[in-house]
């Protein structure tokens, strides 16, 4: 079951979930829109092999904006620190931003239990698009789950700001 | 609800979830990694009614890895046999191959409750990016549904291979 905004609300009071900085503008009837952060990367290379630890060059986003071109995957990151111990947390674009054919994510919604970080979001333009740091991107819904709830110690625990893949660790 | 990891072991022992082969190294907290398959095929340039030969160019991903390009569909699957009769599937992407910028579906995320089988994969990148056969591409999630259960009957569930549309069947009450 999907927690309602009245629900969310709740539950970030009882410290149920974490957003923080956490604006009650922000809730929607069943989810809560998050912010674009500040900084992007982007890999230096243009063939990516997961084996092989991806170099890449930060961007700081300037306030006018930044135009982000088809043909490349951007790592974004979410503004606020988001996680939770009890809910499972799953991303979504919001419409507003998906009638102008930006992805957040590629396939990769959901959120482990447990994770509490700036999540990176994995940016992908179908045609230009100026990105502004700051701007309500991305929505995000909390889920009731069923069985004992282990938590997420994985490779990108704690991470502020984007995060570039690790995959290549799983093939050593 | 959304089962936890725990709770995907506990109904893999108890054969409600059919995960085969089943590594409890490849659990999450909240979903399990599924590997890609050895084969792969690619979607003809254009498709149109009553194309039946689609099946032919099947190919073995090399073990020293596949290159993607951009704007093409490949289509492969999971290295796993995968499904529930009584919880949801829903096979997604892992962030981690996600920030190179590979989907792993094309917005058609959701499993039916029915027989295990191996899923197949539409495979598209923004970058041009190497695959490699058994890989962990991606995870799936398991759902309690609400309600009476009639379990899948269309034919999707009959292949372990990468299967391509039945794209007649798309256009079957357009006639």
């Amino acid at each position: 079951m999907i927690l309602t905004g009245l629900e969310i609300i709740k539950q970030v009071e009882a410290g149920k979930i974490q957003i923080d900085p956490f604006d009650v503008e922000q809730i929607n009837p069943n989810s809560y829109n998050f912010r674009l952060g500040a900084t992007i990367k982007y890999y230096i290379n243009d063939v990516l092999d997961p084996k092989v630890k991806q170099e890449v060059r930060t961007v700081t986003l300037p306030d006018d904006g930044y135009t982000l071109s088809p043909g490349r995957i951007y790592l974004g990151h979410t503004f606020e620190v988001m996680g939770s111990d009890y809910y499972v947390p799953i991303i979504k674009g919001r419409s507003s931003s998906a009638r102008l054919g930006l992805f957040i994510h590629v396939t990769a919604d959901l959120i482990d239990i447990g994770s509490h970080n700036q999540w990176t979001l994995q940016l992908y333009a179908v045609q230009p698009i100026k990105v502004h740091p700051g701007m309500l991107i991305g929505q995000v819904t909390f889920w009731q789950v069923i069985g004992e709830i282990e938590k997420y110690r994985g490779k990108y625990q704690g991470s502020l700001g984007p995060c570039e893949s690790k995959i290549y660790r799983d093939f050593e | 609800m959304i089962l936890t990891g725990s709770e995907i072991r506990k109904q893999v022992e108890n054969g409600t979830i059919v995960i085969d082969p089943f590594d409890e190294n490849q659990i999450n907290p909240n979903s399990y990694n599924y590997r890609l398959g050895d084969h792969f095929s690619q979607v003809p340039e254009l498709l149109s009614l009553g194309h039946k030969d689609q099946e032919t160019n099947l190919q073995e991903i090399p073990e020293d890895g596949l290159q993607l390009e951009p704007g093409i569909i490949y289509l492969a699957n999971t290295h796993e046999i995968i499904g529930s009769s009584r919880y949801v599937t829903l096979l997604i992407g892992r962030s981690s191959v996600a920030r190179l910028g590979l989907f792993l579906q094309i917005s058609a995320d959701l499993g039916n409750l029915g027989p295990a089988h191996k899923w197949t994969l539409e495979l598209t990148c923004v970058q041009p990016i190497i695959v490699y056969p058994r890989m962990k591409i991606g995870q799936v999630s398991f759902w309690v549904p609400t309600g009476d259960i009639e379990e899948y009957s269309g034919v999707y569930t009959q292949y372990d291979v990468p299967k391509h549309s039945i794209y007649d069947l798309l256009l079957r009450n357009t006639q």
